[in-house]
């Protein structure tokens, strides 16, 4: 009882119950929807945005943004795809991306926590950067031709129906979950999103965090990236164009407050499997996928708004609490009962 | 308050204004003699077109930020402005000028429910404006497929008199969008400095709190903003859909990075209380200028321009917050 009561309270909790809720009407409306095979697609289809989001949730909980992340996806993406095409290791490919990440990522987390810039800003310039720069590394072209052992590993399943990279991917994200929410040094991305200044007066090191923040937001993007190299098979100079907006949407359903401090990495996860199965409930319930935007746009707005409100309320009436626990409270409630 | 002319120059000597100014004039003496025909009236105005979505828009944006949010679905406006006209000229009949007017309606409507939700149930305008570009270039999407013409296709043929608003030219060389831009800008400066609006605009980014005690609508101030916003990027996709002579819903989707790099560089504060429309409209310019001159002069590949606009954005950002750390103040300081 108590495990439920918790689980309740916690942000995922709407999430997780809006996501079976959502599966529950499409399946009553087609059957063939609840198929485990069906089921297992949504969560296989998800590996990107599960990675996107769950590394931009990093810098989020900082309580900053990152919308550089489509880029250093399409640019990770370029170099591992160059590696591979030109009969390089895998492994090399891999290293080349996570460096890729890593790299704008420290970029990203010097302007932001050292200079003080604001990170929108900050980051939307670097995006611009670093977009132009797969332009200029690709020379404008696809790079195909990839060799069949990698771009066959998208198809690889694990256990069960679901693929290689979501069962990594997953495993990633828990574990991350994991030190985030219950060791010493993981819960410093909360606290210093929570009450930045606060966090420096305990002894945080808040600029660190920041910047550590940023470097695994760009890692995640650049694994990001090799699973969409692995599964689309080639590389087009726009790949990942507008995917950080789709992970912050992705964030935001899953319960992460974009003010910072709150959320965790799993409810991203759970976010990024409501994002992309959209497009998947639309079919089977016969409409045309053209409905995507339209219906990402009025659930992200919705969640939103319903959350801030609720949460706003909360903060009236505990200030309300606060300031009735301090007068008289026979005579107030008799102004009340009177007004 | 009645300052001397001098006085006056002088302060303007100092104002970020004359800065961007400067960097304006080093482009084009640059571009200018890497290349001659870059001077060209017809050339450096003909390529105006390019640019002056961006500009509109931007000037407009600014009023966003100076309140203390961002406005980043204009983009998604330009698009379903443009493909309103198109539809209800092409597939209902309307009158091409009533669809124009439609389309300014909409994107004004857009922007209230937009605006609504920031001022008035305090949402953070970066998630608000981000679902809106989902949604309306969502509804650009749906109502192009209401269209006998497949939506990748766009949607031509436009009579003449629309054409007019991107081909007439006063005296034979200056361009009637340029001259929208301008009024525009005008408009904003005077709605930014010398009415009650603006003045009320500028507090209630300083200071919301203060600005409602004394009495001002804050929640209003700032949903108009949004109204703004959303207006001057439908008539850019009225603009730039009249320039193509296609309507299309996915016009404008790319226009964001550079939006939000004209407001900056043009010296509006993102944090709010701080901007001006001259600015941003001469940094909107400036990055117009650099990214027609560029491909011009150097032979730059046109798909690169997101390097140079970036590096702009980086370089302002970079250099502003340089100039108010501590320690580079300590370091001039100990110099003298």
């Amino acid at each position: 009882m108590n495990g439920l009561k918790k689980f309740l309270k916690a942000r995922e909790a709407g999430s997780i119950i809006f996501l079976i809720l959502l599966f529950f009407i499409v399946g009553c409306m087609n059957p063939a929807f609840l198929k485990p095979a069906s089921l297992l697609a949504c969560l296989n289809d998800s590996v990107v945005f599960t990675l996107l989001a769950a590394g931009i949730a990093f810098v989020i909980l900082t309580g900053e943004i990152d919308v550089s992340i489509g880029a250093t996806l399409g640019m990770s993406a370029a170099i591992a795809a160059t590696i591979l095409r030109d009969g390089g290791n895998w492994g090399i490919a891999l290293v080349a991306a996570l460096i890729t990440g890593a790299l704008i990522g420290l970029v990203n987390g010097w302007g932001v926590s050292v200079m003080n810039i604001p990170s929108l800003i900050f980051t939307l310039g670097v995006n611009g950067v670093v977009r132009g720069m797969i332009y200029v590394f690709t020379k404008g072209a696809w790079v195909e031709n990839l060799p069949g052992e990698f771009t066959k590993l998208a198809n690889v399943m694990l256990v069960g129906q679901l693929t290689v990279f979501y069962v990594i991917a997953i495993v990633i994200v828990l574990i991350c979950n994991y030190i985030t929410k219950k060791t010493k040094r993981g819960r410093y991305f909360t606290a210093v999103g929570d009450n930045i200044s606060g966090a420096a007066l305990v002894g945080i090191p808040t600029t660190k965090t920041k910047i550590l923040a940023y470097v695994l937001c760009g890692v995640f993007a650049s694994l990001a990236g090799m699973a969409y190299t692995s599964r689309i098979g080639f590389v087009t100079p726009i790949a990942g164009n507008g995917y950080e907006m789709k992970a912050i949407a992705a964030c935001v359903l899953g319960g992460v407050a974009l003010t910072g401090g709150q959320g965790s990495l799993f409810g991203a996860a759970i976010g990024a499997i409501i994002m992309s199965s959209i497009s998947r409930i639309l079919i089977f319930m016969g409409f045309s996928s053209d409905y995507d935007n339209t219906i990402t746009g009025v659930m992200l707005i919705v969640i939103v708004v319903v959350t801030t409100v609720m949460q706003n309320r909360e903060i009236v009436r505990n200030h309300h609490d606060m300031l009735l626990a301090r007068t008289n409270k026979e005579e107030v409630k008799k102004e009340v009962a009177e007004a | 308050m009645n300052k001397s002319f001098s006085e006056k120059f002088k302060g303007f000597l100092k104002s970020w204004e004359f800065v961007l100014i400067m960097i304006l004039l080093l482009e084009v003496v640059v571009f200018a003699t890497k290349n001659p025909k870059f001077l060209k009236p017809a050339v450096l105005l003909g390529s105006i077109n390019d640019i002056i979505s961006i500009c509109i828009i931007s000037v407009f944006v600014t009023f966003c930020m100076i309140t203390g949010g961002i406005d980043i679905q204009v983009g998604s406006i330009v698009g379903l402005t443009s493909i309103i006209i198109g539809v209800s000229w092409q597939d209902f009949g309307f009158n091409i000028w009533g669809a124009a007017v439609m389309g300014i309606i909409v994107a004004a409507l857009c922007g209230a429910l937009s605006g609504f939700f920031v001022a008035y149930c305090d949402v953070q305008p970066m998630v608000v404006t981000l679902g809106g570009s989902f949604l309306y270039s969502g509804i650009a999407l749906l109502i192009s497929n209401l269209s006998a013409t497949a939506s990748y296709k766009g949607i031509s043929g436009f009579p003449d008199s629309f054409k007019f608003i991107s081909k007439f030219r006063f005296f034979g060389v200056l361009p009637l969008q340029v001259v929208i831009f301008v009024v525009l800008t005008i408009i904003a400066y005077i709605l930014l400095n010398k009415t009650k609006y603006g003045r009320m605009l500028f507090l209630v980014g300083a200071n919301r709190q203060a600005a409602e005690y004394s009495g001002i609508n804050a929640r209003l101030v700032t949903m108009v903003t949004y109204i703004l916003s959303a207006m001057s990027a439908s008539i850019a996709g009225i603009i730039l859909t009249s320039y193509l002579g296609t309507a299309k819903s996915d016009l404008g989707s790319t226009f964001t990075l550079q939006i939000i790099t004209a407001c900056v560089l043009g010296g509006t504060l993102s944090t709010g209380g701080k901007g001006s429309a001259v600015g941003t409209a001469l940094a909107a310019v400036v990055i117009g200028v650099l990214k027609f001159g560029l491909p011009l002069a150097f032979g730059v590949n046109q798909q690169y321009m997101d390097i140079p606009v970036g590096a702009l954005l980086l370089i302002v950002v970079i250099v502003r917050a340089a100039l108010n750390n501590q320690k580079v103040i300590a370091f001039f300081h100990k110099k003298k």
